[in-house]
């Protein structure tokens, strides 16, 4: 779920801080530029994890600063394809379930990836699966309440992370009528996609919430499996 | 900026929780002296301007370390049995089954024990290791500091306490011996599987 990635960038560390140790000084600017970001093709950037290299301190002119030139490690969230993470449901609509793992909130399930047969049910806003097998599609929401095993806001999954994909909104040049329109912001907002989102799939044994395969024995996987 | 390689090892979710845990007690500590100097100054009389360099809070740096913390140390994460020792004595175990790093990384950190969560995590189990899932498990249940019973009892209410969170002082106690420079905090690789997903540390597709 976490790798370790190697960047090298230059960071200017201002004078204000040139009373801490360098290294401490330069990590807090690292920090600073990455944590909690999302870096394109690598992943969500939680913090450094240590310097591998550091270039002499250089000063330019026009100011102040002391530029570095450094290699480091990056300690990153990035689950890779067929990984089984855990993670809490945070809602749920008919297009499928949005999960959360805390940190991060771009994680969804869409409705192929439900265990089947599964329905959502708009009074409980949520989705439910039926264990047995014989019941067809079309009727489910007719199931008896007992047989139904809804997957309810908050619960712990156990899901798999299918594929994740990385979207570079970068806002492209400013157009002439956005300078002029105070509401400018508001419609760029509009647009945003997660830079960031995972796709996870529960439609398999032993995937779903936590408590589903709590004490299943061999058995349910022999016969359902 | 440039990204050198964006895959050059794994970590396992107690080897980040560790790093997060240590940020985030030097943080406190830090917190801590930079109010008691300002208390004792109050207390002597002669508000001094120009003393040590405030470092300045790292507003992104604090919510992920926190919101991440969380996650990583809730209740129905196995984290919360984990131990050091017990993760380099699974580790070493293990190479002796033929898994995938991929795998293995998974088993520490989701620290399976039950039959289902194993075959979730591994690919044909049943053919690969038919008779030793049980050895599997048992490994697994022996690398956990506590009875896993109690951590499956807890996950079934699928509830995370932020209370969970472990500060006592033992708690960090256990991760005096974490040194960030070591090699021994990166996954350890030894005994990589036969190709399947060997390949994981280069780029990914």
């Amino acid at each position: 779920m976490f790798i370790l990635s190697i960047i090298k960038d230059t960071v200017a560390v201002h004078p204000s801080h040139f009373g801490l140790p360098p290294q401490q000084a330069i990590t807090n600017e690292l920090n600073k530029k990455y944590a909690n970001r999302v870096l394109h093709d690598v992943g969500l950037c939680m913090c450094v994890f240590d310097l591998a290299e550091v270039g002499e301190g250089k000063v330019r002119y026009g100011d102040g600063f002391l530029w570095y030139k450094v290699v480091f490690r990056l300690a990153v969230f990035r689950p890779f394809p067929s990984e089984v993470i855990l993670a809490k449901v945070k809602s749920s609509d008919e297009d499928g379930i949005r999960l959360t793992l805390g940190f991060f909130d771009d994680v969804y399930v869409p409705r192929i990836f439900l265990p089947e047969p599964s329905a959502f049910d708009p009074n409980e806003r949520a989705h439910f699966w039926v264990a047995d097998p014989d019941s067809a599609i079309s009727d489910l929401l007719d199931t008896p309440l007992t047989s139904r095993m809804y997957i309810d806001a908050g619960e712990v999954v156990r899901v798999r992370v299918e594929a994740d994909e990385f979207y570079d909104d970068e806002p492209g040049p400013p157009k002439a009528t956005e300078g002029v329109m105070a509401n400018g912001q508001a419609k760029e907002r509009e647009g945003r996609r997660a830079s960031y989102t995972i796709t996870c799939s529960i439609a398999e044994q032993g995937l779903g919430p936590v408590p589903w395969w709590k004490n299943a024995g061999m058995e349910v996987m022999d016969e359902e499996g | 900026m440039e990204v050198i390689n964006p895959r050059s090892a794994l970590l396992s979710n107690y080897e980040v929780l560790a790093l997060l845990r240590e940020l985030e007690s030097d943080h406190l500590a830090k917190t801590r002296t930079a109010l008691r100097i300002k208390k004792e100054e109050e207390a002597s009389g002669f508000p001094n301007k120009s003393h040590v360099v405030q470092e300045e809070v790292l507003q992104n740096l604090r919510t992920i370390e926190i919101e991440a913390i969380q996650y990583l140390s809730a209740i129905y994460q196995p984290t919360v049995n984990q131990t050091e020792a017990g993760l380099t004595q699974l580790t070493k175990s293990l190479a002796s089954y033929d898994l995938t790093k991929a795998e293995k990384l998974q088993i520490v950190n989701l620290a399976p024990t039950e039959p289902v969560e194993l075959y979730v995590i591994i690919e044909e189990l049943e053919d690969r290791f038919g008779d030793k899932i049980d050895g599997m498990l048992s490994t697994v249940r022996s690398s956990l500091s506590e009875p896993a019973a109690e951590v499956l009892d807890g996950a079934g209410e699928g509830e995370a306490q932020p209370e969970q969170f472990v500060y006592s002082e033992d708690a960090y106690m256990e991760e005096q011996p974490w040194e960030p420079d070591e090699n021994d905090v990166v996954f350890d690789d030894v005994g990589e599987g036969v190709g399947i997903e060997g390949d994981l540390d280069v780029d990914d597709d």
